[in-house]
């Protein structure tokens, strides 16, 4: 019985450690994508904000974020994920009164950046949302330019 | 309540004391320790309305694409550090350094910059945040103007980063400090610069629209009125503003926009439009109020 338990307890602590591994990686880290999105805003964007994209493990449908948008401004979000592409998240921008100015998913194609002259100064939705993700997982950046 | 009681009991010690004189930044720190009770608004509401408000920087930027020269004058001297000893002072001036430091950044006035991330840094320490803050970064950057969008990065994350912090700690009411500080800043530099150019349209139109961020910035510090004492007048100070600024007219049109693919990028056409109403008598009285609120928190 004691050589049992001695068996057991190994398989136990390996159970144990697989176990917390899986929940740490089930767990969103959006710093790397949010950080790596930064140096992908095009040429002449300065740096705003960035923001994190954690859908929980798709227990979230939409994470969202709001900005005032100045006339005569120019705006670039992007979206960064795992890989090249946007891991199925898709941004889609929506005015002060809920109309929707954009969305980045286009022939079933993820677009990853998308520049908004603002010809409109206002409050403005910036809402991530997950279409057929893998990680759920993702970080994003604002910019701007005159 | 307990604060209550803390600073009655605090200011009879002061008045009843041995004749010693009190320790009056001990005594500002304790105040202002006590205001900090929480509003009955919750952190999430708070949260989202901050992160709405513009950065300083934009504002910067279209002066100096309008060619409006550099004006080291309209800016708060990094010297009138001295002068900030509560919590409250701290982090409006905090805000407004901020914003003199982006203005400098963008016109590539290092010296300057170096001079305000020095008292930055201070007001910074001053209120537990200066962590933040990596001055042999920044001074290394700001040696060479090829460095300018590095400088204007790093900065910028800096302050990002002070704010989510701030928000994380349940010291939001200093986050909206330092945002408020730094938004007055850029409206007392813009309306400087607008009423001495009147024919600068651009300028009378992004005063106008500040209607937008004005509401935000009421409604962040009405949150605090009944527990903070300091920002309850700060909020009335804000308050005269929006009255002046009820005005002012903003005259949006709808229309969907289109949008083509360039070089990956979805670029949108924006076919709504604004109008912003607003008279040359407008900027004059939102100049006057503004410098007003800012001399209060900068004397």
């Amino acid at each position: 019985m004691h050589k049992m338990k001695k068996a057991i307890y190994p398989l136990v602590v390996v159970g144990m450690l697989m176990a917390f591994s899986f929940q740490v990686n089930a767990q969103c880290d959006s710093e790397p994508y949010t950080s790596g999105c930064i140096p992908k805003l095009a040429s002449g964007f300065n740096f705003l904000k960035s923001y994190k994209i954690d859908g929980q493990g798709g227990t979230k449908t939409k994470v969202e974020y709001s900005y005032v948008f100045t006339k005569g401004t120019q705006y670039m979000i992007n979206v960064c994920a795992t890989g090249e592409s946007t891991d199925g998240i898709v941004v889609s921008l929506f005015d002060s009164n809920r109309n929707k100015v954009v969305s980045s998913k286009v022939n079933d194609q993820y677009i990853s950046a998308i520049a908004y002259p603002c010809n409109t100064t206002g409050i403005y939705y910036i809402q991530y949302t997950f279409d057929e993700s893998t990680q759920f997982c993702g970080g994003s950046a604002l910019g701007f330019k005159r | 309540m307990r604060n209550l009681f803390f600073v009655s009991a605090l200011a009879f010690l002061a008045a009843c004391g041995s004749g010693n004189k009190p320790d009056e930044q001990a005594f500002l720190e304790s105040l202002d320790s006590a205001a900090v009770e929480g509003p009955e608004i919750s952190e999430e509401v708070i949260s989202s309305v901050l992160q709405q408000i513009p950065s300083p920087l934009e504002i910067s930027v279209l002066l100096k694409e309008s060619g409006t020269k550099y004006d080291k004058q309209l800016l708060n001297s990094p010297d009138n550090i001295s002068k900030y000893n509560s919590n409250y002072h701290k982090a409006l001036n905090l805000g407004i350094y901020g914003t003199d430091l982006g203005y400098t950044n963008i016109y590539e006035q290092n010296q300057d910059g170096l001079d305000y991330m020095g008292s930055i840094k201070d007001l910074a320490d001053g209120l537990s945040i200066g962590q933040f803050f990596d001055i042999e970064t920044i001074g290394r950057l700001a040696t060479n103007s090829k460095n300018l969008d590095s400088l204007l990065l790093i900065t910028t994350q800096n302050f990002n980063s002070i704010n989510q912090y701030l928000q994380e700690q349940g010291r939001a009411n200093l986050s909206v400090l330092l945002l408020a500080g730094g938004w007055i800043e850029a409206m007392h530099i813009t309306c400087e610069v607008a009423a001495s150019d009147p024919s600068n349209k651009e300028l009378q139109e992004t005063i106008g629209s500040q209607k937008i961020i004005l509401e935000n910035i009421v409604l962040l510090l009405s949150f605090y009125q009944q527990v903070d004492q300091n920002m309850a007048s700060l909020l009335t100070d804000m308050q005269v503003l929006q009255t002046e600024y009820e005005n002012i007219e903003i005259v949006t049109t709808y229309e969907e926009s289109t949008f083509e693919i360039v070089d990956g990028v979805m670029v949108i056409k924006d076919n709504s439009s604004s109008e912003i109403k607003i008279t040359d008598q407008n900027i004059e009285n939102i100049k006057n109020l503004i410098g007003s609120v800012r001399n209060k928190i900068i004397s």
